[in-house]
């Protein structure tokens, strides 16, 4: 069930992450985002390996 | 300007880097891209597909106070327009700064004519997008 509602707030959330700049691991989370006051574009694509 | 873009599917970080390797097409990708192996994040912002554990093509723009400010979702077969992405980010960015305005459909970037709602403007849209 989708929590989520336009102009709400969105429950922090964590992500791994790879990182094609080091070619290394890392993680993702708005809870950084917002400290470090940066606007987030999230985008979801079905899977690795297809047209995005 | 301010921003990150976080790609997200639900294979694992592992896949991502050796996709990431391999296709000549993500030869310049620079955004961390994001495993949600087990569903968690994409269920909350609705866009797992519960029949086949894929995520639909979702994009959602969050500020930096946490708020959604925009979102979008495509089935499988239609692939998203990158320039109308942009659009929608820029014209957040910009309202953010111009809380009173709005900025109509045909509204690309900064210096286009924008609304600012009030009731001198009721039934005069056209004249205020003319500039008027």
């Amino acid at each position: 069930m989708s929590e989520i509602r336009l102009g709400t707030k969105v429950p922090d959330f964590e992500l791994e992450t790879y990182e094609p700049t080091k070619g290394d691991f890392g993680a993702f989370s708005l809870k950084d985002q917002m400290q470090k006051k940066r606007w987030t574009i999230l985008f979801f694509y079905p899977a690795d390996f297809t047209f995005v | 300007m301010g921003c990150d873009i976080v790609t997200v599917s639900t294979d694992t970080k592992f896949v991502h880097k050796a996709w990431q390797e391999n296709e000549k097409e993500l030869a310049r990708v620079k955004y961390p891209m994001g495993a949600d192996r087990s569903g968690k994040v994409s269920r909350e912002f609705g866009v797992y597909d519960e029949a086949n554990g894929l995520d639909l093509r979702g994009t959602f723009i969050i500020n930096p106070q946490g708020v959604l400010m925009n979102m979008e979702m495509n089935f499988y077969n239609l692939g998203r327009n990158i320039d109308e992405m942009m659009r929608k980010f820029k014209a957040n960015m910009y309202l953010a700064k111009k809380a009173n305005e709005a900025c109509p459909s045909k509204w690309k970037d900064e210096g286009d004519p924008t609304l600012t709602p009030s009731a001198k403007m009721v039934g005069k849209v056209h004249e205020a997008l003319q500039g008027k």
